[in-house]
């Protein structure tokens, strides 16, 4: 398989993280869109280090990163928010979708990054950790972080989590 | 602290993760069975993953835009027309990696970004590579195709000699470079490096000394870090936001090739 067939495999992967980095379709596969396009640029250059999937979900996620930076609603402070309220009854299987998608999109980059994929790709932890550049020790801790975030925020769990997260948060847009 | 009893909550990630295999996860099993605050969470985590998956929807075929953009790779690689080769790679930044004792002593002296001369330069430099990084469409003035050019236009306006440094041996390719307003009110001149995943540097440098001695020193906002350092006559900073020691790798070896 040439390079171009292997950049082409992984693009649906890519396009269903990035649903769930972005919160929307259209710019979803923009950011797909602008990551083939990097990769495209530059696939003469591309040494084979490494398969060239991870080399893609790198350009990805680096270009997710910079988009953040460049859009000041990201900076937003969480500090404050409510979480919202406890789901009614016992444990039910399904977890609202919205409330989900509503808490990721509050949840710092780094760790929705994680959370994406290892959660909705099914990355092995050493592999995740690799792409992020992290210490596989530094992705576990930002694991728990980001799912207790999450459980906090869609009121579930206690407000440790939500605590937690509003830290980071702020480290974040110091 | 969560408060999972008697499984920790690194091992349960570890775990939920499929990274654990054999015995372990034979222990851990046992150990989930008797702590039902660790089964809750296990459980919690597995709806969680379950909305996440539900919200990436299903795989698709490839939208117009992107076949496009995949059929015309095709085409050209079947006309063996190829995009410029990479530069040769010059010596010297092999070189400056063996030049760290040279380097004024390499104390790396973290500063402060506010007050000090030194300090509004580490905070110009910041402030350039934040607005220009994230740049998609006109990251640089003068691409790097035109290095020549760009080397003799910069200098001419800096009244000071100056050529991009070659980073190539770390895997850092020239973009291209633009002259910015220095906080001095002068002339600065500005590069951009990009490595093949996407992460981008900048190479800040305004002609006279901002600082009294040519320490490398360090500022940071938020995770960018700055090298900064004055070599007589030039003042100038490497920024990005990667690693420190591949910054400081980068930083050395743009002293060692703007000597």
């Amino acid at each position: 398989m040439g390079v171009l067939d292997e950049i082409e495999a992984v693009i649906p992967r890519l396009r269903r993280a990035a649903r769930v980095l972005t919160r929307d379709r259209a710019a979803a596969d923009d950011l797909v869109q602008d990551c083939l396009e990097r990769a495209l640029a530059r696939r003469h250059r591309w040494r084979g280090e490494g398969p060239v999937g991870a080399w893609m979900w790198k350009i990805m996620l680096n270009l997710h990163r910079d988009g953040l930076r460049r859009d000041a609603a990201h900076l937003v402070v969480v500090t404050g928010l409510p979480p919202a309220q406890a789901a009614g009854g016992g444990a039910e299987d399904r977890l609202a979708l919205a409330e989900v998608e509503a808490a990721m999109a509050r949840l710092p980059a780094d760790q929705r990054q994680a959370l994406v994929l290892v959660a909705v790709e099914g990355m092995s932890l050493a592999e995740a950790a690799g792409i992020l550049g992290l210490p596989e020790g530094t992705l576990v801790s930002r694991l728990g972080r980001a799912r207790a975030a999450l459980r906090a925020m869609t009121g579930r769990g206690g407000g440790t989590g939500d605590q937690k997260a509003t830290a980071e948060h702020r480290g974040e847009a110091g | 602290m969560k408060n999972a009893g008697t499984v920790a909550e690194e091992d349960l990630i570890r775990f939920h993760s499929g990274a654990l295999t054999g015995a372990e996860r034979e222990a851990i099993l046992r150990r989930i069975g008797g702590d039902p605050a660790a089964q809750r969470l296990l459980a919690e985590w597995a709806r969680q993953d379950a909305a996440l998956r539900t919200l990436a929807g299903q795989a698709e075929a490839l939208p117009p835009a992107m076949q496009a953009a995949l059929d015309a790779a095709r085409t050209e690689d079947r006309a063996g027309r190829w995009p410029v080769p990479a530069p040769p790679l010059r010596l010297a930044a092999a070189v400056a990696l063996l030049a760290i004792g040279a380097a004024g002593g390499f104390l790396a002296a973290r500063t402060g970004v506010a007050g000090a001369p030194a300090g509004r330069f580490a905070e110009a430099a910041l402030g350039a590579h934040a607005v220009y990084v994230t740049e998609v469409a006109h990251p640089v003035e003068v691409q790097a195709s035109q290095s020549e050019h760009l080397a003799k236009w910069l200098s001419k306006r800096l009244g000071h000699p100056i050529a991009a440094p070659d980073l190539g041996n770390s895997g850092f390719r020239l973009v291209g470079g633009r002259l910015l307003p220095a906080e001095t009110g002068g002339p600065a001149a500005f590069f951009m490096y990009e490595d093949a995943s996407g992460r981008r540097v900048t190479l800040y440098a305004v002609p006279g000394a901002t600082a009294g001695d040519s320490a490398f020193r360090l500022a940071e906002r938020g995770a960018t870090e700055s090298f900064y350092w004055v070599d007589g006559t030039l003042s100038c900073a490497v920024t990005g936001d990667i690693p420190r020691d591949d910054l400081r790798a980068l930083a050395l070896a743009a002293y060692d090739q703007l000597i």
